[in-house]
């Protein structure tokens, strides 16, 4: 399985990796996005089977990746990882089509959780 | 008349989880005494702020030293391990921008949250922001600060939520 990591942090995104590897999901191919418009063309080149994205970032933001994603007919599987876990962040995400969202600080139970409910 | 904030209670259970979680449980988070601030020498800042039906800015000021093991950790790199000033910067604007997405999720929304500033030094608030809560902490023996400022047109509650919680 692929998995696209979009986040403008480095930082982030080595912790979110680990976090995968830590939640029993390391045997996977990682491909990597600092910012939204990053994460659009990977989504399009590599054909991740998840998306794990930050929802602010850069050049283009999470919700506008998916929402972009959605119009254009792709329905690949897509989960924020995001600070933003209130109960309107999460709804706008679930109205967009993201499969989950998941808060940061985040744990390795709380990703198991999260893929475990997209049959991953 | 107080501008609205986050209670102290909630603000110290954010930056605690942010610590906890991923720079692990064996250095806990300690009150300092009050007004001790992030100590002297070499200080690293970072700001986001909410915009919308709440107006602020949550700031994190941490020592050099806190900013490097707190790199480290994140990483996952062993302890005194070279560190990028791009890596240090990235991990300290993490920081704030958990603590400042959890703030945001606290207060009334709906409301934006902003990309992380992070400076090697001190960051200087606008002047129309007040503060209206700060956490003076100790991790591993150094000294932090976390602060929530909230714009002086924002609505205004009588409610203190410091005294109230």
């Amino acid at each position: 399985m692929k998995i696209l990591v979009a986040d403008d942090s480095r930082v982030m995104r080595q912790i979110v990796i680990r976090t995968l590897r830590q939640a029993g999901h390391g045997g996977h191919d990682i491909v990597e996005a600092q910012d939204g418009r990053e994460a659009l063309d990977l989504v399009r080149s590599e054909s991740p089977d998840l998306v794990l994205s930050d929802w602010n970032m850069p050049e283009m933001n999470g919700i506008d990746v998916l929402t972009s994603l959605r119009a254009s007919g792709s329905q690949v599987a897509f989960g924020f990882v995001t600070s933003e876990g209130s109960e309107e962040m999460r709804t706008r995400a679930s109205q967009a089509g993201a499969a989950f969202l998941i808060a940061k600080p985040f744990t390795p139970e709380a990703f198991g959780e999260a893929l475990a409910g997209i049959g991953l | 008349m107080m501008l609205e904030g986050p209670s102290f209670t909630d603000l110290h259970a954010v930056v605690d989880e942010v610590w906890t979680t991923f720079l692990g449980p064996e250095d806990p988070l300690l009150p300092a005494l009050p007004d001790t601030g992030p100590g002297e020498g070499v200080t690293w800042s970072a700001a986001t702020s909410v915009s919308g039906a709440w107006n602020g800015v949550v700031t994190v000021e941490i020592p050099d030293l806190v900013a490097q093991t707190a790199t480290e950790r994140m990483l996952g790199v062993a302890p005194g391990e070279a560190l990028s000033t791009e890596d240090v910067a990235d991990a300290v604007g993490e920081l704030v921008n958990m603590i400042g997405g959890n703030v945001k999720s606290l207060m009334p929304g709906p409301s934006a949250l902003s990309l992380p500033l992070v400076a090697r030094g001190t960051i200087a608030s606008p002047s129309d922001l007040t503060e209206v809560s700060h956490l003076d902490l100790t991790w591993a023996g150094s000294p932090l600060r976390v602060s929530v400022l909230a714009r002086r047109d924002a609505p205004v509650h009588t409610l203190d939520q410091r005294e109230s919680a």
